[in-house]
């Protein structure tokens, strides 16, 4: 018993996206909120999640006061369930559950709570569950994208915020890697491996995969398979320049490259001063500016996620 | 070679084994603009080390695989008609004749004279410590992925030296020339 999240233990009903990536600022709110609204409005029924627990805001980006309930009264009070705060937005077909309300007066809520939490979000009646993901790298933001049917990064064409996001999947990678590892039990392999890299030539995750095969043909193989369901999918936020637009398609190269995960690139969003607009008025911009280069760009990259998942689901 | 050495070479480029040489080039010319000094989606990726490390090492999966297809570049090609056919193939790379203008195209100038030396892009890099892909632009007067003026001129010094050039120092005046006016338009 590992204590994470066994996805195919539970029923497939929510599609359940993880939106991550690095820093705060480069839009994943914004993002998460603009696809949300594009299902929603197209009559899916949608549960947005602010799991940005200390810096939980998705309420304001959909023009909602301070929220009553949230999920820190879940730790507080063990009687109540995930049911019992989702939030009623201004939108038809969108709920929200809030990550607000200061945590400082109460003790960190222990792993098992937060696996309590874990569950009952996976099991929510709804066809889509957002998990707007923090910042950083901690071990359950790797679990719940590492968990999701689909795990979305958001980045800025900027270095910085590149190198958060590599820094990010190089985490989630490591994760996952582990726990495919512990499964099979191949820990001295992959030891035997990396005590040799220099002289192997191994110089980056996907040297070593090739290296386990060459070792270990049976479990290197297998350990090739267990890390193969894990197709994060990248979005290019702000772009300006039209160079900037196939900046995630390089991106997605060096993945491949670098650590052979395959990672998709279902479109960029152009940069667009009626997103800061919106936000001042507190109000979705796929409500506000329902023809906006960033709705349409949004619409754009649901259509083609969809269009995907439907094909790898045959 | 051993099978392993080109099935890794293949994946170093990513792709399947049977690729055509089109498809070799291609995928050798994405990857070393990918980790480009200038490229901003792989400069939080690999330390300066690593990306000269990961130049060379597609510089070895390309010439590998260029090797095992027993290819020749079309100049070689040429040549081997111009000479009837009477010389061994494996001097062919050696008698190509240098007929570029150095003021005109200094770049092309170094590769023919590179080649009419029979030293390769490898060794020129391991001698002058420039990484192979920046001596690749050089030849190939690719001016927007060569570095500044000032780092530029030692670059195109080491190598014009290493090749013997007669006139360094109107070689490199002549690609600098070229370098801005490029930039400048």
């Amino acid at each position: 018993m590992t204590g994470s999240v066994d996805l195919e233990k539970l029923t497939p009903r929510p599609k359940i996206w993880a939106i991550g990536g690095g820093k705060g600022g480069v839009g994943k709110s914004v993002v998460s909120t603009g696809i949300a609204m594009t299902l929603a409005q197209k009559g899916e029924r949608c549960i947005m999640v602010d799991a940005d627990l200390g810096g939980a805001n998705l309420h304001t980006f959909l023009g909602m006061s301070h929220p009553s309930r949230a999920l820190s009264d879940l730790f507080r009070k063990q009687s109540l369930k995930l049911q019992d705060i989702l939030l009623t937005t201004p939108f038809e077909n969108l709920w929200l559950i809030s990550g607000a309300r200061a945590m400082l007066d109460m003790a960190n809520p222990s792993y098992l709570q937060k696996m309590k939490v874990i569950r009952q979000i996976f099991s929510l009646n709804a066809d889509h569950i957002f998990i707007d993901l923090g910042a950083g790298s901690a071990f359950n933001v790797l679990d719940f994208f590492i968990a999701a049917h689909e795990g979305l990064v958001v980045v800025m064409p900027t270095p910085t915020s590149i190198e958060n996001a590599y820094h990010f999947l190089k985490a989630v990678y490591y994760r996952k890697l582990r726990k495919v590892v512990r499964e099979l039990k191949a820990e001295r392999l992959i030891d035997t491996a990396l005590s040799e890299k220099v002289k192997s030539g191994i110089r980056s995750p996907r040297d070593l995969m090739i290296d386990l095969q060459y070792r270990d043909p049976l479990v290197g193989a297998q350990i090739v398979q267990g890390m193969q369901p894990f197709n994060p999918r990248l979005i290019v936020n702000q772009v300006q320049r039209n160079e900037d637009r196939d900046l995630g398609q390089k991106i997605a190269l060096a993945c491949r490259d670098f650590f052979g995960i395959n990672m998709t690139v279902p479109g960029a969003v152009r940069t667009d001063e009626r997103v800061l607009i919106a936000l001042k008025s507190r109000r979705p911009v796929l409500e506000m500016f329902p023809s906006s280069p960033f709705s349409e760009d949004i619409r754009r990259i649901v259509q083609q996620v969809t269009l995907a998942s439907e094909m790898s689901d045959g | 070679m051993d099978e392993k050495e080109l099935l890794i070479s293949f994946d170093r480029l990513g792709l399947s084994p049977d690729a055509s040489i089109r498809e070799v080039e291609r995928a050798y010319r994405e990857l070393c603009e990918l980790y480009g000094e200038e490229s901003l989606a792989t400069y939080s990726l690999l330390e300066y080390a690593e990306r000269q490390e990961k130049l060379e090492s597609l510089q070895t999966a390309y010439d590998r695989i260029l090797q095992s297809r027993l290819y020749r570049k079309p100049a070689a090609a040429d040549d081997l008609s111009v000479v009837n056919g009477l010389v061994r193939p494996e001097v062919v790379s050696r008698i190509i004749c240098v007929d570029a203008d150095p003021d005109q195209n200094p770049g092309i100038f170094l590769q023919q004279m590179r080649e009419a030396r029979g030293i390769s892009l490898r060794e020129v890099a391991e001698r002058t410590k420039i990484g192979s892909y920046q001596l690749q632009g050089i030849e190939s007067q690719r001016f927007d992925i060569l570095p500044a003026p000032v780092y530029l001129r030692g670059f195109l010094k080491e190598f014009a030296r290493v090749v013997e050039v007669a006139d360094v120092e109107a070689l490199v005046d002549s690609f600098i020339v070229l370098y801005l006016n490029d930039r400048d338009v």
